[in-house]
């Protein structure tokens, strides 16, 4: 089995970006059970894309959840906000109706891939 | 003072290429603020240098690499910068004006870009390449300086944090990424009528401008500027003794003709690109409501391709007042009656109208009343007031003398 651990901050907590990951966890990430991880920067820095008829619609935010849930995750490669918007929207496009993507930037040298 | 005006003309542009030298907004405002107060205190003894953009990027550049350097983050922030310090005397770099590239499309695609709030947007987009201090658009929005502060922070972060590119859009994605930019100079500009508190409406016709001479093959940036200047050619006549004069009202010599003719030149050049958008229809609109007599069944065919354009209830409800003139205020009023037009409040001041013409003085006074309720500055609500004495049903209606 395989298993998506998702990792929630306190509002509070903005200085992660120039925190360093403390030295007992970087060891536990190292370990082989650990497929993958990224590090991401402050729910303030998400766009949220949705599918509204085809056209697909960037707002300012992080989703807000209400009823749906987190179904799944990819980790993606982009130069920049745009390029990675477009490849959200590709994949939003095959997605379920009522899907919504929230895009996030992974801090700098901040992951693992699987 | 003079100094001023140059600042505020030169903010945008050295702002622009610093951000494309730096690659963070926020690390080249601070620069470019530190350099032009050490130009406010040079300049005025020293004189103006023969090259002022130049002078003013190069000596905001080298405080942001004294920033970089005091922060010893200087490698990694740019290569770009690096490249540059090895490349030798930094005064040397910036003498020559027409090398300085400009890089304020770039900018004002940054600070309009989808993934911000629109307020964020409008906010940015004042500060950056507007200039407008943070107090300025506080006052002009009437937000508290916190919330207008925490916005612009806010908005540099997300820029650097989730990688908006500083960069003009590809092809594919021009026309939506440029209606965006329109949206917000458009925005801008409406905030700026009737209020009075910072001049946006002047704000939104210089960012135009600058957005005319960069993209000067675009009609609808052609076009959108051109409706500015049509709209704020009347300014003067639109207000009499803190009255809203009605544009039939209006007196004509108080228009700024050269600003009009401006427009309508622009108006033409845009319609000569053979390319049809909202803001072209929307100036060619306000051009034909500038004649006399009005020329009616064009002005309702316009409003009908802009409804198809935009889906906007509001085109609706002005393409009614048209119909109005054409068919009878009923006529229009049929139309009022399918939108969904409650919370705005020019909707009930244009039913009230109708109503009031069709010979129904207490639904006109009903609606009055709703506007009322619902204006937004003195001049229109001394305007409203007037409307709801005419149409009280117990007083005799008097000759609307304070239009006229």
């Amino acid at each position: 089995m395989q298993y998506a651990l998702l990792a929630y901050a306190p509002p509070e907590d903005t200085d992660r970006a120039t925190r360093p990951i403390p030295v007992t966890l970087a060891a536990r990430l190292d370990r082989p059970d650990v497929a993958g991880w990224a590090r991401l920067h402050a729910a303030e820095s998400a766009t949220t894309l949705r599918n509204d008829d085809g056209q697909m619609l960037p707002t300012d935010g992080p989703f807000i959840d209400s009823k749906e849930y987190l179904a799944g995750l990819f980790l993606i490669e982009a130069d920049n906000l745009d390029g990675a918007l477009a490849l959200a929207g590709e994949l939003l496009q095959e997605t379920r109706p009522g899907t919504a993507i929230e895009v996030r930037p992974i801090l700098d040298g901040r992951s693992r891939g699987a | 003072m003079a100094l001023d005006a140059v600042f505020r003309d030169q903010w945008g542009r050295v702002l622009a290429t610093l951000v494309g030298i730096l690659g963070d907004l926020e690390l080249a405002e601070n620069a470019a603020a530190e350099a032009f107060a050490v130009a406010a205190e040079r300049w005025p003894r020293d004189g103006e240098p023969a090259n002022p953009t130049g002078w003013l990027i190069t000596t905001a550049r080298n405080r942001a690499i004294d920033q970089l350097r005091r922060q010893q983050v200087l490698a990694a922030k740019t290569t770009l910068l690096a490249r540059d310090l090895e490349a030798g005397p930094q005064e040397a770099l910036m003498d020559d004006a027409a090398t300085i590239p400009d890089e304020r499309l770039e900018l004002i695609f940054t600070c309009c870009h989808p993934a911000l709030a629109l307020e964020a947007q409008v906010a940015l987009t004042l500060r950056t390449l507007g200039g407008l201090s943070t107090d300025e658009i506080a006052l002009a929005f009437l937000v508290p300086f916190e919330t207008t502060s925490k916005r612009l922070t806010r908005a540099k972060h997300k820029i650097r944090d989730a990688g908006i590119p500083f960069a003009v859009p590809p092809d594919h994605q021009l026309p939506d990424r440029l209606a965006a930019v329109l949206t917000v100079i458009y925005l801008i500009f409406n905030q700026g009528w009737g209020g009075g508190r910072v001049d946006l409406a002047a704000e939104a016709i210089h960012l135009g401008r600058a957005l005319a001479d960069l993209m000067p093959d675009e009609p609808e940036v052609l076009a959108l500027l051109a409706l500015m200047l049509l709209h704020d050619a009347r300014k003067a006549a639109r207000l009499r003794d803190g009255q809203v004069v009605p544009l039939d009202d209006q007196d004509r010599t108080l228009w700024d003709t050269p600003q009009l003719n401006e427009g309508r030149a622009l108006l033409q050049q845009a319609m000569t690109r053979r390319r049809t958008g909202p803001y072209l229809v929307q100036a060619a609109i306000a051009d034909l409501h500038l004649y006399q007599p009005r020329d009616w069944p064009q002005i309702a065919a316009l409003y009908e391709t802009l409804a198809r354009q935009t889906g906007s209830p509001i085109v609706e409800m002005n393409r009614a007042i048209a119909v109005a003139e054409i068919d009878g205020p009923e006529a229009g009023l049929a139309i009022l009656d399918r939108l969904d037009l409650d919370h705005y409040r020019y909707f009930h001041s244009t039913r009230a109208d109708l109503l009031r013409r069709a010979g129904r003085p207490s639904a006109a006074h009903h609606a009055y009343r709703r506007a009322l309720d619902l204006a937004q500055t003195e001049p229109e609500q001394r305007f409203l007031q007037d409307r709801l004495a005419e149409t009280t049903p117990s007083v005799p209606r008097q000759p609307g003398c304070a239009t006229t």
